[in-house]
C-alpha cells in the first residue's frame, strides 16, 4: 500500500500491497475473457456481444518483448528526480496483454529480450507537497524468486 | 461512381517558418495547387481541409471553412477531416468521393500545418486521469513517439537481424532522394557514418533515424474526366482510396496506448494495411502493380518495416534490398522519393497531401532530379494518431 507520505502517478493505475508488490488495476471482460489496462469502458473485441467488463488486477509478473532507453528527456509532463536516461520495456503478461512500464533494478546494458520481470513501484520525484510520487516499474525476476 | 482525376498540386515548401501564419501556408499551397490546374478560387466547388492539431484560429486546427472566408468567399461546402497525422489522406479520400459520387466537377483537399519545436507535447483540455492514456503515457513512463518506434526497431533487430547500419541506410537513403527535390526540408546527403554519430535519442534510434517535426502546406484539386480533358492538364487518375481504422489485435505498439493486445496472426498496425489493401481493391490492382511508395517514415524502422508489412516486401526482404539500392529510385521499389518524413519533413496534417503531391509529380514524370524512371503507379499510406489510416492510389 501507498504510505500517506506517497502517492500515485494515476488513480487507479496500479496497486500497492504491503509487501511492495504491486498490480496493475485492470478490466477483464466477463463475455470472451479478453484483459485490458488501463481500466476499459468496454470489451473492444469486435466479435464479442457481451461488452461488460470487470474490474482485475494484473501483470505482477511478465517478460522482455522489446525495450528502448531513452535517451532524452521527456516534456515537463513527466517528472523525474534526478533525471537520467532510463530503460522503457514493453512487457508480454500471461493475460495476453503487453505493457508499456520503466525498466528498473538492472544496468541498462544487461537488458534482455525474453527476461522475466516482475512490477512494483517506484518513486519518480517528489510532489511540491512534500509527498513521494509513485510509477509502476518492471525488474528483473531473479532465480531465487521465481522458486 | 465515375472517375476522379487530378486537375492541380501545389505545395508551399517545408521547414521552419516562424513569420507565416497556419492559413498563410495553407493559402499559398492552394493558389499554387489551382494555379497548376489553370483554374481561378471562383471554380472552387467545394475544400476539404485536413484539421490540424496544433495550431489553428476558429477552435482547434486548420478550417476549410476558414479558408474559404479568408480568400474566397463563394458559398461552396466546406468539410474538415480529423484523424491525427492522416487527416491529409482522408482528406484527399474525402475529396475525391465527393468527385466520383458527382456531388462536384472541382474540388480541393488540404492541409497546412505549423508544428512545434522538438518532442510532439499532449494536447491541452483532456482530463488528467487514467481515461486518457496520452496522459498516462508521459506521466507514468515519459514514453515519447520516438520510443515507440524504437521499440518496434528493437524488436526488428531481435527478429529479422536488422542491423545499426541497416536503420542508418535508411536514412541516409531519405536524405539521398531529398537532395533534389526544392521543396525538401533537408537536402544535404549525409553518410552512415553522420547517422550513427548523431544523439541517440531512443536506442537504437538516432537523431537522424527520427522524422523532424517541421512547417509545411500542400494542395490537390480533384475533378472529373470531363474537366481534366477541358483544361488539358496531364492525366493523372485517383484510381483508388481508402480510409481505416485499428483492429482488434493488431500488435503495433501504437501511440499514445500503454497496452495492446497483441494477436501475431493480426496485420501489424492494421489502419494503414487495411485502408493499403482497400485502396488497392477499388484500384484493381496488387502490391506488384506499384511502381512507387510514398509512405509516412516516422523513423528508419518505418522505412524498412512498412513496405513488408503491408504486402509489398517479405519480411527482412527489405533489409537486403535497402543495402543493394533496390529501394532507392532506379530501384525495384522505390520508397519516398520525395525525402519522406525523415529528409523531407513532418508537417502530420499535410503530410498526407504532401505524399499524393509528390505522386502527382512522379506520375507526370515532373520530379526533376528524383524521378522513378516510367513511373504509372503510385501509392500513399499514412497513419494518424488514435489508430487512423488512409491510402490513395494513382495512375497516369
Amino acid at each position: 500500500m501507498t504510505t500517506s507520505q506517497q502517492v500515485p502517478v494515476a488513480d487507479e493505475l496500479f496497486e500497492v500491497s504491503v509487501d511492495g508488490a504491486a498490480a496493475l488495476v485492470g478490466s477483464r471482460c466477463t463475455g470472451c475473457g479478453t484483459h485490458y489496462f488501463p481500466k476499459s469502458l468496454s470489451c473492444r473485441n469486435p466479435r464479442c456481444e457481451t461488452k461488460r467488463v470487470e474490474e482485475v488486477l494484473l501483470g505482477r509478473h511478465g517478460t522482455l518483448y522489446s525495450y528502448t532507453v531513452q535517451g532524452y528527456r521527456p516534456p515537463a509532463l513527466f517528472g523525474m528526480d534526478p533525471w537520467t536516461p532510463y530503460a522503457i520495456g514493453l512487457v508480454q503478461l500471461p493475460e495476453g496483454l503487453r505493457v508499456l512500464g520503466m525498466l528498473t533494478g538492472c544496468d541498462l546494458d544487461e537488458i534482455r529480450i525474453g527476461m522475466p520481470l516482475r512490477l512494483l513501484a517506484e518513486p519518480l520525484y517528489r510532489a511540491t507537497d512534500g509527498r513521494e510520487v509513485l510509477t509502476y516499474k518492471f525488474s528483473p525476476l531473479h532465480e531465487e524468486e521465481t522458486s | 461512381m465515375r472517375p476522379v482525376y487530378v486537375l492541380g498540386v501545389g505545395a508551399h515548401p517545408w521547414g521552419k517558418f516562424p513569420d507565416k501564419s497556419q492559413l498563410q501556408l495553407a493559402i499559398e499551397a492552394l493558389t499554387a495547387a489551382l494555379t497548376d490546374a489553370r483554374l481561378g478560387w471562383r471554380d472552387l466547388q467545394g475544400l476539404v481541409a485536413a484539421s490540424s492539431r496544433f495550431e489553428g484560429g476558429m477552435g482547434w486546427g486548420l478550417h476549410a471553412n476558414e479558408v474559404m472566408q479568408a480568400i474566397a468567399e463563394n458559398g461552396a461546402p466546406a468539410i474538415n477531416v480529423g484523424g491525427g497525422c492522416a487527416a491529409g489522406g482522408i482528406a484527399v479520400h474525402t475529396a475525391a468521393t465527393m468527385i466520383a459520387s458527382g456531388e462536384c466537377e472541382v474540388i480541393a483537399a488540404l492541409g497546412a500545418e505549423r508544428m512545434p519545436k522538438g518532442f510532439i507535447p499532449r494536447p491541452p483540455g483532456i482530463p488528467d486521469d487514467i481515461t486518457d492514456t496520452d496522459y498516462l503515457r508521459w506521466v507514468a513512463i515519459g514514453a515519447t513517439n520516438p520510443a515507440y518506434w524504437a521499440i518496434e526497431a528493437r524488436r526488428r533487430m531481435h527478429e529479422l537481424g536488422t542491423t545499426a547500419e541497416t536503420y542508418a541506410q535508411a536514412s541516409v537513403l531519405m536524405h539521398d532522394n531529398a537532395v533534389a527535390n526544392p521543396l525538401a526540408r533537408y537536402r544535404k546527403p549525409i553518410t552512415v557514418e553522420d547517422v550513427l554519430a548523431s544523439a541517440m535519442v531512443s536506442d537504437p534510434l538516432h537523431l537522424l533515424e527520427i522524422c523532424a517535426v517541421s512547417d509545411g502546406a500542400a494542395a490537390i484539386v480533384l475533378g472529373s474526366e470531363a474537366q481534366a480533358r477541358r483544361l488539358g492538364v496531364p492525366l493523372v487518375q485517383v484510381a483508388g482510396s481508402a480510409v481505416a481504422t485499428g483492429r482488434f489485435g493488431d500488435p503495433a505498439v501504437r501511440i499514445p496506448t500503454i497496452s495492446m493486445n497483441a494477436d501475431p496472426t493480426v496485420q501489424h498496425t492494421s489502419e494503414v494495411g487495411g485502408a493499403v489493401r482497400a485502396a488497392l481493391e477499388a484500384a484493381g490492382m496488387g502490391p506488384g502493380d506499384v511502381d512507387l511508395l510514398e509512405m509516412a517514415d516516422n523513423s528508419a524502422w518505418h522505412v524498412l518495416a512498412w513496405p513488408e508489412l503491408f504486402g509489398f516486401l517479405e519480411p527482412g526482404q527489405a533489409d537486403w534490398m535497402i543495402e543493394r539500392g533496390e529501394l532507392g529510385i532506379g530501384g525495384k521499389l522505390p520508397v519516398n522519393p520525395s525525402g519522406g518524413f525523415l529528409s523531407f519533413g513532418e508537417a502530420t496534417t499535410a503530410q498526407g497531401v504532401l505524399q499524393v503531391c509528390e505522386i502527382v509529380w512522379q506520375l507526370r514524370q515532373q520530379a526533376q532530379g528524383r524521378q522513378v524512371p516510367g513511373a504509372r503507379v503510385g501509392l500513399s499510406a499514412v497513419l494518424g494518431l488514435g489508430a487512423n489510416g488512409a491510402s490513395v492510389v494513382l495512375k497516369s
